[in-house]
């Protein structure tokens, strides 16, 4: 009997403390994230220009519309090869950074420094600066492609590498984000463990597979999904490199969805393609996410 | 794991709660304060406008009524030159009128129109507000944002707006909007240097243009300088060729659903594009250059490209860079004609109206009044008039050719009087899903990545599933 | 002795490719920095002609000098107030929402975490009508208060993502041990969890500081006047409907980035003294 009074108390400090520490993020996020949520999904189910006080309610006309839409489900599989290959450029990459800062210590502060500034620049200067060094004359791949006797390169203005050329900026731009929070994940791990380690003999290499690698790794399975989630709601530089050409070829699922929804007066569809979205990218993370945890269970 | 579970559970729970009010919905449209029902409110007719009371006019001039009112205005002055222009006839209007308070929002370009869609859509739109006419137009004015000024234009006007500029502001039988943004054609500006040291003169036919490609190429020169990443820049190619093959009558029949955008002046364009891109007429990765960076105007600066069809306002951004440079190297041409064409070959391909401003005022005589005031008595001026033609720029009014000093601008104005009719570009006249359709085919066509027919037959069938509904 | 001496050769040579590389990315990341402050000192005509990757002909800053007349300081206050109003709200109350969705077991922790994964895959585009109807009925239209309520809640679904997996590293025993002691769980939060979050939080801030810092769709829709707005809207003064002056936009947007540049020296060092923080939990 007093045990479980003791349990029950327990229980319900726990949810008192659980509903006061959560109470302002969950207000936040009904009022901005929610109410949208449940807007865009209204929207869906109309036929409306976006301006006009007369939206024409459809049912799932747009749904149906949407589901053999093929610039969505290719800009779907263009969001995905996004995906992957963001995942596997970036990821490797910042570890292979973090871990040269974590073990140089202050000396190699300047590269840190250094290596951050993509993720400080807009994406309009990055847009611009890109365009020029990737362009077919004069480019820096033209260039090296001479060098060794082969022709101009033609990278954005032709697809598919149109779309892995905007891939790589975007790898340039975010590594640095996912090498400060790695470095973060580093300064977790206790001097102590390193130490211990070092004294029983392991180099550095050892320590970082059989030590710092497995403590990191529920880290780098957050990353993933951060990763995965961003490049899934990608927008900013294909909209800024490409606008989605040639044609149509390098559109990415939010960047289909803005056209229709601000250039083309298909708010109605536009809001479809964004409720889509938000469904297919939310059960990929979730799917993965769970695929993940069946796999490391570190994560409470 | 129940997240997937509690996810779909929510999602379901969505999306029937969004089923069931967006039935509700259909019983009570959304009541915003200023848009309903103005779409079927007639225009105020036009026999009874004509007498009115005295206060209204002073010697037959209209006046803005006296009483305290506010305009909000949203423009896009928001750089040189416009940023100098443009408040200052807001600044002239306030100091006639002191009752008058004018809230001027200057707007991007590139983000205006998103701007504007979420404004309107929110129930806040501005009371005037710029657009390019054409189909975002036709759009704005279906969905209420626009009172017809069709009296006021016609009894209380005094510029003489060119015949085609109000052409483009009317639609079903009304005109909707002032012009003042000045016209704009597109022709080719070339390097007169250039064309001197290889003894070229100016080509007065496609053939002779071909002619003159191959002479540049062999020399070394880019034939064209084009950036194409923005797709509307190649769609001038295609719009002239397609102009010079059939005339305007070719395009509008399409439009109108009794011709097609299959027909032979179409293909003519789409096949001569690609024979020009084969040749090499074009940079090499002319669709990943970007018009916006520069990319174009880079080509002719470094004097690598010889030639680049664009839009007349060219001559004002190239002077701004340089004027010693642009003075001494740029000369421009019209657009060559189709050697035995049976079509109109003068049309040029352009705009009478750069911008203009259409008027929110549902019921409100007063206020529709004071932005009519404001749009044609300080804007349009003599003047803004000068102001604009000092910048570059060149006001859609008769007479304005007069006094042009600048010898390119002479030109455009020349071919616009000349020119029996004005082909007004595709993506600023089509309906907006069908101009994006447009764009991208027309920028496949120079990636050689679609055939001309192919990227016509899905041109088409866009313009038919927009005219379907 | 001969396996110690090979080991130290293998790690000398292991370092010198290691440094080799990382310069490799120092220069990938520096040098279109570098660009962009060489392109800030040209004038638009010099810049496409000579191209884009050349040395200015004179560092003269006629552009700067062109960017500060047109009253960007107005726009960089806008800034800093929404970036601190809004890291310090995001920043409590990630922290305080982390730390029973790391630490505690209760009913609803399933349906919280899958909303805020919902939150996260939302396209903000298809917020900003919602978004804006709500800062008109409220008043804040126009000013720079409308920001922070977007600002604060769109970083909200990373931060306690990142922040949550953070704090479950935390070993159960450290708190367990201050349970025993009497502490209850508002306690063990400020005594315990937020210490040992430390360098969790600064990672929290530089990443969410440099996203507020450099954000333009809300600050385009939610703002129109320069009474508030911020600094990635300064560059539109040089946009116009047909040209834009490209040097100019450069040195705005490098006015734009030295601040951040700034805070994130000051805060790497906090960094640093998390890993302190990780010596003494051990």
């Amino acid at each position: 009997m007093d045990n479980v009074s003791l349990l029950n108390s327990r229980q319900k400090s726990t949810r008192i403390a659980a509903t006061v520490f959560l109470s302002p993020v969950i207000l936040l996020m009904l009022i901005y994230i929610i109410y949208p949520i449940f807007s865009t999904f209204e929207i869906s189910l109309n036929e409306w220009n976006g301006i006009s006080a007369n939206k024409v309610f459809v049912g799932l006309e747009n749904w149906k519309t949407l589901v053999k839409d093929e610039v969505f489900w290719k800009a779907f599989l263009n969001n995905i090869i996004l995906m992957v290959c963001s995942i596997l450029l970036q990821m490797p990459l910042a570890v292979a950074l973090a871990t040269f800062l974590d073990a140089g210590g202050k000396k190699v502060n300047i590269y840190k420094v250094a290596w951050f500034l993509p993720l400080l620049m807009s994406s309009v200067a990055i847009g611009f600066l890109f365009s020029y060094a990737l362009a077919t004359t004069g480019g820096i791949v033209t260039t090296i492609s001479q060098a060794f006797g082969g022709g101009k390169v033609d990278l954005l203005g032709r697809a598919p590498q149109a779309l892995y050329a905007v891939i790589f900026v975007v790898a340039w731009q975010y590594t640095p984000f996912y090498m400060i929070y790695f470095l973060a994940g580093y300064s977790n791990i206790s001097i102590d463990i390193y130490e211990a380690t070092i004294i029983d003999g392991a180099t550095r290499g050892q320590y970082f597979r059989h030590v710092a690698l497995p403590l990191l790794r529920p880290v780098i399975y957050t990353a993933c999904i951060l990763s995965l989630i961003g490049s899934l709601k990608y927008f900013d530089l294909i909209y800024v490199m490409t606008g989605g050409g040639p044609g149509t070829a390098t559109d990415l699922m939010a960047t289909y969805m803005y056209k229709m929804s601000f250039k083309t007066f298909r708010m109605g569809y536009g809001s479809t393609v964004a409720a889509g979205m938000f469904v297919l990218v939310t059960g990929i993370a979730l799917v993965i996410q769970r695929l993940l945890k069946v796999r490391d269970s570190v994560d409470g | 794991m129940r997240l997937t579970k509690v996810f779909s559970l929510l999602l379901a729970i969505v999306m029937v709660l969004a089923l069931v009010a967006g039935c509700g919905e259909k019983v009570a449209p959304a009541a915003d304060p200023k848009t309903p029902a103005k779409t079927e409110e007639p225009a105020p007719k036009k026999d009874d406008a004509a007498p009115v009371e005295s206060t209204v006019t002073e010697d037959g001039k209209l006046k803005a009524p006296d009483k305290d009112m506010k305009i909000v205005l949203w423009d896009i002055a928001t750089a040189e030159p416009a940023v100098t222009i443009q408040p200052a006839a807001v600044e002239r209007f306030k100091a006639a009128y002191p009752n008058i308070e004018v809230d001027n929002t200057h707007i991007q370009n590139d983000t205006y129109k998103e701007k504007l869609v979420i404004a309107m859509s929110s129930g806040q739109c501005p009371d005037m507000y710029i657009h390019w006419t054409g189909g975002p137009m036709n759009e704005y004015i279906d969905s209420g944002f626009g009172v017809p000024i069709t009296d006021l234009m016609e009894n209380y006007c005094d510029v003489p707006f060119l015949e085609a500029a109000l052409a483009q502001c009317t639609y079903k039988g009304d005109i909707y909007a002032v012009p003042y943004g000045g016209l704009s054609g597109s022709g080719v500006y070339y390097n007169k240097k250039i064309f001197t040291e290889l003894g070229l003169s100016v080509p007065q036919t496609i053939g002779e243009l071909e002619a003159a490609c191959e002479t540049l190429k062999s020399n070394g020169y880019i034939p064209f300088a084009l950036a194409n990443q923005s797709k509307w820049t190649g769609s001038m190619y295609f719009m002239y060729l397609a102009t010079r093959f059939g005339g305007v009558d070719e395009f509008n029949k399409a439009v109108a659903g009794t011709g097609s955008f299959e027909s032979e002046a179409f293909e003519f364009a789409g096949n001569k594009i690609q024979e020009w891109v084969r040749a090499g007429y074009f940079p090499e990765g002319v669709n990943s250059l970007s018009p916006d960076d520069g990319q174009d105007r880079q080509l002719m600066y470094t004097e690598e490209a010889a030639m680049m069809l664009h839009g007349t306002w060219q001559s004002g951004a190239m002077k701004g860079d340089n004027e010693e440079w642009y003075l001494d190297s740029i000369d421009y041409f019209a657009f060559p004609k189709l050697e035995g064409s049976t079509a109109n070959q003068n049309i040029v391909v352009g705009t009478s109206v750069g911008n203009a401003f259409s008027f929110n005022t549902g019921d409100d005589e007063d206020l529709r009044r004071a932005c009519f005031v404001l749009a044609t008595q300080f804007y349009n001026d003599d003047t803004y008039n000068q102001m604009q033609i000092e910048s570059g720029g060149l006001p859609s009014i008769e007479g304005m050719g007069d006094t042009l000093t600048d010898t390119t601008m002479q030109k455009v104005w020349a071919d616009f009087s000349s020119a029996t009719n004005v082909q007004l570009w595709y993506d600023q006249y089509l309906p907006p899903e069908v101009s994006e359709v447009h764009k991208s085919t027309s920028q496949e066509i120079f990636g050689l990545t679609k055939t001309p027919a192919e990227a016509n037959k899905e041109l088409q069938a866009a313009l038919e599933k927009y005219l379907a509904k | 002795m001969d396996k110690y001496v090979k080991e130290k050769i293998k790690s000398r040579a292991a370092w010198a490719v290691a440094f080799i590389l990382a310069s490799v990315w120092f220069l990938a990341t520096v040098l279109p920095f570098i660009y962009m402050v060489m392109n800030s000192f040209k004038g638009q005509f010099e810049m496409l002609k000579k191209g884009v990757f050349q040395l200015p002909d004179s560092w003269y800053p006629a552009n700067y000098i062109d960017v500060l007349q047109k009253g960007i300081s107005s726009y960089f206050i806008h800034s800093v107030i929404v970036l601190v109003i809004s890291l310090a709200i995001l920043l409590s109350i990630t922290a305080c929402a982390s730390y029973p969705l790391s630490r505690m077991r209760f009913k609803l922790r399933n349906a919280v975490y899958a909303l805020i994964v919902a939150g996260m895959s939302i396209p903000i585009h298809v917020t900003l009508i919602p978004i804006f109807k709500m800062s008109t009925k409220l008043g804040v239209y126009d000013s720079i208060w409308a920001l922070i309520g977007p600002y604060v809640t769109f970083t909200i679904p990373i931060s306690c993502y990142i922040l949550t997996s953070f704090m479950a590293t935390i070993p159960k025993e450290v708190e367990e041990s201050a349970e025993i002691d009497g502490c209850n769980k508002f306690r063990n939060f400020f005594s315990i969890i937020l210490p040992l979050s430390k360098s969790g939080l600064s990672t929290l801030a530089i990443y969410n500081g440099v996203s507020i810092w450099n954000e333009f769709s809300f600050a385009n829709t939610l703002t129109q006047s320069k009474r508030a707005k911020t600094l990635p809207l300064a560059i539109q003064s040089f946009q116009g409907e047909y040209t834009m002056n490209i040097p100019v936009i450069m040195a705005v947007l490098v006015l734009t980035v030295l601040p951040m540049i700034a805070l994130f020296i000051v805060l790497q060092d906090k960094l640093v003294k998390g890993l302190m923080a990780g010596a003494v939990k051990g």
